[in-house]
This record gives C-alpha cells, sequence and structure tokens, in this order.
C-alpha cells in the first residue's frame, strides 16, 4: 500500500502557535508580569532624581530598559516551561499528537506562540517606555529650550531596534528553554536549568575574555567551544548611550539580529530533534 | 485478488521501559502479535499494568516500538501518514479549558486539515452526533466528565477517519454515560468504523465488541470473537412462562427420555444496569447536552437472562 505523505504545514504550526498564545495570555504570571514590567517601566519618572548622574531621559531609558530584560527574562523562560510542559502534564499533547502532525509542527508552533506572547511583552514595555521618554522630554524641552535647539535627541528608530533586538534574544532564550523541556521530565527543572542557561548566556564572555589566552590549547579550544554553544547575550546590549542621543549602528544591529536568528534556527532544530523520539 | 489491508497490524511488538539509569528495563508489552480487520469492534482487556495502553501508544506513533512491527492500514505507525485515517480518544481526556466546545472540535478539524469549506458543517455535524449541541458553547473547563467523554470523541471523529481508538471511553463515566458512550460505538460500527476499544467494564465490552484480546503483564492471553470465547456451543437456554413443579418434573422427564439433561432452572434477571436506566431519566441526565445522537440505534444486546433454563443438547421441537 502506498502512503500519501502529509507534508509539513505552516497553517498547523501557525494553529498551534495561535493556540499556545491563547494559553500564555489566559495565564496569570504573563499578566503578573505584564503588569509588573508596565508599572515599573511608568514609575521610571518617579525615580529620575535617583539617576546617579546621568541625564533624566538615559535614565528613564536604562529603567525601562532594565524591567524590560529582568522581566522578559523571567516571563520567557516560566512561559515556555510552562506551555510545554502543561501539553505534557495535562495530557492535552496525546491527543493533539495523535493527529497527523508533525513533532517539528508542535514544537515550532510552541516556539512561535510564546515568541509572540513575548513580543506582545517587549511591545507594551518598550512603547510605554517611548511614550514616557516623548512625554518628558517634551518637558523638558520647554523647561530648557536652548539644550534642545537641534530638535529632540532620543532616538525613537533607535530604541524601537534595541526593543526589536532584546525580543529576538528572548527568542534564543525561549528556544533554550524548549531544548531543554524536550528533554526534561519536569517543569521546576526546567525553569532552574533555563536560569542557569540565563546567566551562562550573559556571562559567558566574561569567561571567553579570561580564558582566551591561557597557554594550554585544549582549555582554550573548550572555552571557545562552549562560547560557541552558549550564545553571547552581552552583544544584544547596544541600548546603552540611546538615551543619550548616540546613533545606534544599524549594521551592527543587522548582524546581531541575524546572530539571534541562527542560533534560535539552530537550537530550534536541536529540540525538534530531541523530540523527535520522546516518549508521550 | 487484493487482500485487504488490516486496520491494524501488530507483529512481534515488544515495547522495554527504562526504569533506572543503570538499565534495568521493564517489559511493558512483550512479543504481542494482534491484527484487527476493517470494520470490526475490538477489545483490548487487561487488569492494569497490562500493557493496552502501551500498544494503543505505538499504534499512534506516541511511543517506539523496542522491537517487532506495528501498522495501521499498512502503514508503519511511526510515520505520520499512519494517523491519517485515526481518531482517539484518550484515558480521562483533558482538553484546552478555555476554548469552548465548539472551539475545541475546530481546532482538531483544522490540526487534521478539514478542508475551510466543510469545516463548519463538520463541526456542527460532529458535535450533534455526539449529543452535545446544547452544551458546545460553553467551555470545557465546566464539562463533567460524561460530557468530556463525548466532546473527546467528537474531535476524534472530526476528520472522518476509518479507525477510531478509544482507551479507556467509560472510565469515571457513570451507567448512563457508559450506556450513551456504548450507543455510539454501536452507530460507529454500523457505518463501518473499526473501533478499538480498552476498558475495564467487561460487560460493556461484551455488549459492542466483535473481537477481543486480554493481555497480561504484557503478553496476550486470549483472542478471539465473543462467540468463540464465552459462547457455550453444547448448551442452550430455554425462557419459559413459571412453570408448576409436576410440569418442570414432567419436562426433565421428557428430556431425560431423550437422552437430554435438565442442567439448571433460575429466574431470569435484568442486569443491573439496565434497571438502572431504566430508572434514571436520561434526558435529565444529558442537561445541556440534549442526549445522544440523531439516529436511534439498536439495543446493543437483549436484556440478559442468564441461562434461566440450560439443556443440552437443544430439545427438538
Amino acid at each position: 500500500m502506498s502512503a500519501v505523505s502529509v507534508p509539513f504545514s505552516f497553517s498547523r504550526l501557525a494553529l498551534i502557535a495561535s493556540n499556545t498564545f491563547l494559553e500564555a495570555v489566559r495565564q496569570r504570571l504573563f499578566n503578573f508580569l505584564l503588569l509588573l514590567a508596565v508599572g515599573l517601566v511608568a514609575s521610571a519618572q518617579f525615580f529620575r532624581d535617583f539617576n546617579f548622574g546621568s541625564s533624566e531621559l538615559k535614565f528613564i531609558a536604562d529603567f525601562g530598559f532594565g524591567a524590560l530584560v529582568f522581566f522578559g527574562s523571567a516571563l520567557t523562560i516560566t512561559t515556555t516551561a510552562q506551555l510545554f510542559f502543561s501539553e505534557i502534564e495535562n495530557r492535552t499533547a496525546l491527543t493533539l499528537l495523535a493527529k497527523p502532525i508533525w513533532r517539528a509542527e508542535f514544537v515550532f508552533g510552541k516556539f512561535v506562540g510564546v515568541f509572540a506572547v513575548i513580543g506582545v511583552f517587549c511591545a507594551l514595555t518598550i512603547g510605554l517606555m517611548m511614550a514616557l521618554l516623548w512625554h518628558r522630554e517634551g518637558q523638558l524641552m520647554t523647561i530648557d529650550p536652548e539644550a534642545f535647539a537641534s530638535g529632540r535627541i532620543v532616538r525613537y528608530g533607535d530604541l524601537f531596534i534595541v526593543g526589536v533586538l532584546q525580543w529576538l534574544k528572548f527568542g534564543v532564550l525561549s528556544s533554550i528553554v524548549l531544548l531543554i523541556a524536550t528533554f526534561s521530565n519536569s517543569n521546576l527543572y526546567t525553569v532552574v536549568t533555563g536560569f542557569f542557561a540565563l546567566v551562562i548566556c550573559h556571562l559567558q564572555y566574561l569567561a571567553r575574555d579570561s580564558w582566551s589566552n591561557v597557554d594550554n590549547l585544549m582549555l582554550r579550544v573548550l572555552v571557545q567551544v562552549l562560547g560557541l554553544i552558549f550564545p553571547n547575550f552581552q552583544l544584544f546590549n547596544l541600548g546603552d548611550e540611546i538615551g543619550q542621543g548616540a546613533a545606534l549602528d544599524p549594521l551592527l544591529a543587522g548582524r546581531v539580529a541575524v546572530y539571534a536568528v541562527v542560533y534560535i534556527a539552530v537550537i530550534g532544530g536541536l529540540a525538534v530533534y530531541s523530540f523527535r523520539n520522546r516518549e508521550i | 485478488m487484493n487482500t485487504p489491508v488490516p486496520a491494524i497490524s501488530i507483529k512481534g511488538l515488544t515495547k522495554d521501559f527504562a526504569v533506572t539509569l543503570r538499565g534495568v528495563k521493564l517489559r511493558a508489552v512483550d512479543d504481542l502479535s494482534l491484527t484487527v480487520e476493517e470494520g470490526h469492534v475490538f477489545g483490548l482487556l487487561g487488569p492494569n499494568g497490562s500493557g493496552k495502553s502501551t500498544t494503543i501508544k505505538v499504534i499512534l506513533g506516541l511511543l517506539g516500538a523496542t522491537a517487532g512491527d506495528v501498522r495501521v492500514f499498512g502503514v508503519p505507525s511511526h510515520e505520520v501518514e499512519s494517523r491519517r485515517n485515526v481518531g482517539y480518544l484518550p484515558e480521562a481526556p483533558y482538553f484546552y479549558r478555555y476554548l469552548s466546545g465548539y472551539e475545541l472540535v475546530r481546532f482538531y478539524a483544522r490540526v487534521c486539515g478539514v478542508p475551510r469549506k466543510q469545516l463548519q458543517a463538520r463541526v456542527k455535524d460532529v458535535v450533534d452526533w455526539v449529543g452535545l449541541s446544547k452544551a458546545a458553547d460553553r467551555r470545557v473547563g465546566t464539562y463533567s466528565k460524561g460530557m468530556l467523554q463525548r466532546i473527546g470523541l467528537a474531535q476524534a471523529l472530526v476528520h472522518d477517519p476509518k479507525l477510531i481508538v478509544l482507551d479507556e471511553p467509560t472510565a469515571g463515566v457513570d451507567p448512563v454515560g457508559t450506556a450513551e458512550m456504548c450507543e455510539l460505538i454501536l452507530k460507529l460500527k454500523q457505518q463501518g468504523k473499526t473501533v478499538l476499544i480498552t476498558s475495564h467494564l467487561l460487560a460493556q465490552i461484551e455488549d459492542v465488541c466483535d473481537r477481543v484480546a486480554i493481555l497480561d503483564h504484557g503478553k496476550l492471553i486470549v483472542e478471539g470473537s465473543l462467540q468463540e470465547l464465552v459462547g457455550q456451543r453444547d448448551r442452550q437456554a430455554l425462557i419459559v412462562d413459571s412453570l408448576p413443579p409436576a410440569d418442570i418434573e414432567a419436562l426433565r422427564g421428557w428430556l431425560v427420555s431423550r437422552g437430554h439433561a435438565l442442567n439448571a432452572i433460575e429466574q431470569p434477571r435484568a442486569r443491573l444496569d439496565q434497571l438502572f436506566l431504566s430508572k434514571v431519566s436520561r434526558g435529565g441526565h444529558a442537561g445541556a447536552s440534549g442526549g445522544v445522537g440523531s439516529n436511534v440505534v439498536p439495543k446493543s444486546s437483549a436484556p440478559n437472562t442468564s441461562a434461566p433454563v440450560a439443556a443440552s443438547p437443544k430439545p427438538k421441537a
């Protein structure tokens, strides 16, 4: 009997993604973290007197990005793990995977759904931060017109790009957590390991810098390999100077975006490979 | 002449689970061979841990076989194509609680590739068919167990599969829900569907199945048609009006004179589940669901008047 092959379907993938998105936005955790982040960003203007010497607008931008990174990372790790394991633990995966769908559709559908959730989070947080900056900059322009003789100094386009880069960084983080989830047996293990991975990805450049000049060739190669395995999240921190009017290098931003997409594709592929033989 | 492809073909299936990191394995299914022909209702029986659910999961490609060959309509079960014509209702199903019944069935219909033009009608038909039309706008999270089973059956049937796999479809469901599920299974049989069902309720299996297999500790103990397995070909039961003792003695003498024996005289009894069903309002139980399906389905079996008078062999008129 000749079987008609079931092709990989982007519409099924989108269906799983939209269902994942719907499930996520109905979770209290998402709403809680979103409210916290929005509240923190909105409160930046009340803390502007404690800006430790930097300009007020930069402080608001730093504060906003700090909230975005902190809550975004927490949201990414917990949401990815939760949405994956809710399917396994509630046994909805049994029903779904017994349908004629590819496991790759399931894994990437989960990823796209979570990525969309994080996108909404980033859009709201960055949008609020930009609105605050715009509002405060307008006030400062009235108070001190000479400082703004050549117009607004905050580059809102660049701010948006940095927001997109952060979103991509969360995408990389989400793919790492998804990879862990595909072979992990519990939500808790996945979340804890995900936070470890986050720390490693943020600090790996330190190890690479410290160990790159050691004499031991094996150690040097090992550090380089580990530096390749774990993406360097420091590359995504391009927003430091935006509040002070510095321009973002578009070429650099593009390279970072490609860096993120490559990592998402590779780690996502590994997650599919790992999940392919998982016993449900 | 082409040999018909069986709905399910299992040859030498063995499934081991690693239970420790040192490689100690638990054998859940041991060299199982089975064939389920198309159009049959096949019951897979066995105590807890006998390997029923593991076998079903291998058939559905949710688990890989350690050894052996499992095919669904001739396609190896690990291939996605094998699930194209399969509907599955898991044991104690849990669905996305935030979706309504219609949304849930529509979601699975789209996953299964039901064409958009047919989607609405197909979803409505199948929800009506399982008798949930009145509750289909409610969130699944508010459903009772029986309603969950029925919406589960709806999602299993929405793409009109040829094979339906039901894993403990009446687990935790009350007798009314169980009877309704049996009616639905019989309707599927009438439509020519193949049904593979596992259940602990042996009476239920007896009512709906053509063939059964019994597993124990992963091994196939017995397999065959119900008639072959539980029928007593050398015995018959006659049901007569209540006879006075003198007539019974006369009947016994008549049988003895012809070389037969009157082995038992019993008072026929209805089955307890049938008494329950006759006393409990099924419309009321269905509540918002509105009862089962549209087609009137003949009862699966007559009241069990188990051998009121057993004689051997058949007396002549």
